[in-house]
């Protein structure tokens, strides 16, 4: 979130698993917080904010 | 009926309190999925306004407004988070309770902010961003 309001090319969302079952399967979730980056899972597990922008800023993402 | 008990609504007013400008929160409705077999019979739709209806009557400078299936929402029902009413892409989709409320909390602080609370390495990185990416956290209420 705080990503999102930092930069306008990103966009965060928070989703309620529970409440869209088709979604979170899609997505594998089975445990949260589960991280999706451009539609694809990336892992799960709260990180601190160095890792959290070493994995989404990840030239996989290019 | 409240939302909070009554220590936690101070709380929260006092951190709505040290808000530096307004945040507008946008509830969204439309059609909602059908939940798991089992599942609360819960109105979420109803629920998730009455909840940041009653974050918004914390903070003189947090407000509500709410629309039937406005453009940039994939699902319902919705909460997009708007410092000074624009949209800057939050967004919460579901119920906003138990832990998912306090993480609502955080970023209706977070964009009551006049500057970023990342640090600034992180913010430089940020602005050297040269593509667009789209971050969903899956969560759970509990």
């Amino acid at each position: 979130m705080k990503c999102a309001l930092a930069s306008p090319r990103i966009r965060a969302a928070g989703i309620e698993s529970t409440e869209f079952p088709a979604l979170a399967e899609e997505m594998e979730v089975y445990a949260v917080p589960r991280i999706v980056v451009n539609g694809v899972p990336q892992w799960d597990g709260a990180v601190p904010e160095r890792v959290f922008l070493d994995r989404v800023l990840a030239p996989a993402f290019e | 009926m409240a939302i909070f008990r009554p220590e936690d609504e101070e709380r929260v007013r006092e951190l709505f309190a040290e808000l530096e400008r307004p945040v507008e929160l946008l509830v969204a409705h439309g059609p909602e999925e059908t939940p798991l077999p089992g599942a609360r019979d819960i109105d979420f739709g109803a629920q998730t306004e009455r909840i940041v209806r009653g974050l918004a009557e914390l903070s003189d400078i947090v407000s509500i407004r709410v629309e039937e299936e406005p453009a940039g929402f994939e699902r319902y029902p919705a909460v997009s988070v708007q410092p000074e009413g624009r949209d800057v892409g939050v967004r919460y989709y579901g119920l906003p309770w138990g832990y998912e409320l306090g993480s609502l909390i955080g970023a209706v602080l977070e964009a009551g902010r006049s500057e970023s609370s990342l640090r600034p390495e992180s913010l430089e990185r940020l602005a050297a961003l040269d593509r667009d990416l789209t971050i969903d956290v899956f969560v759970t209420p509990t």
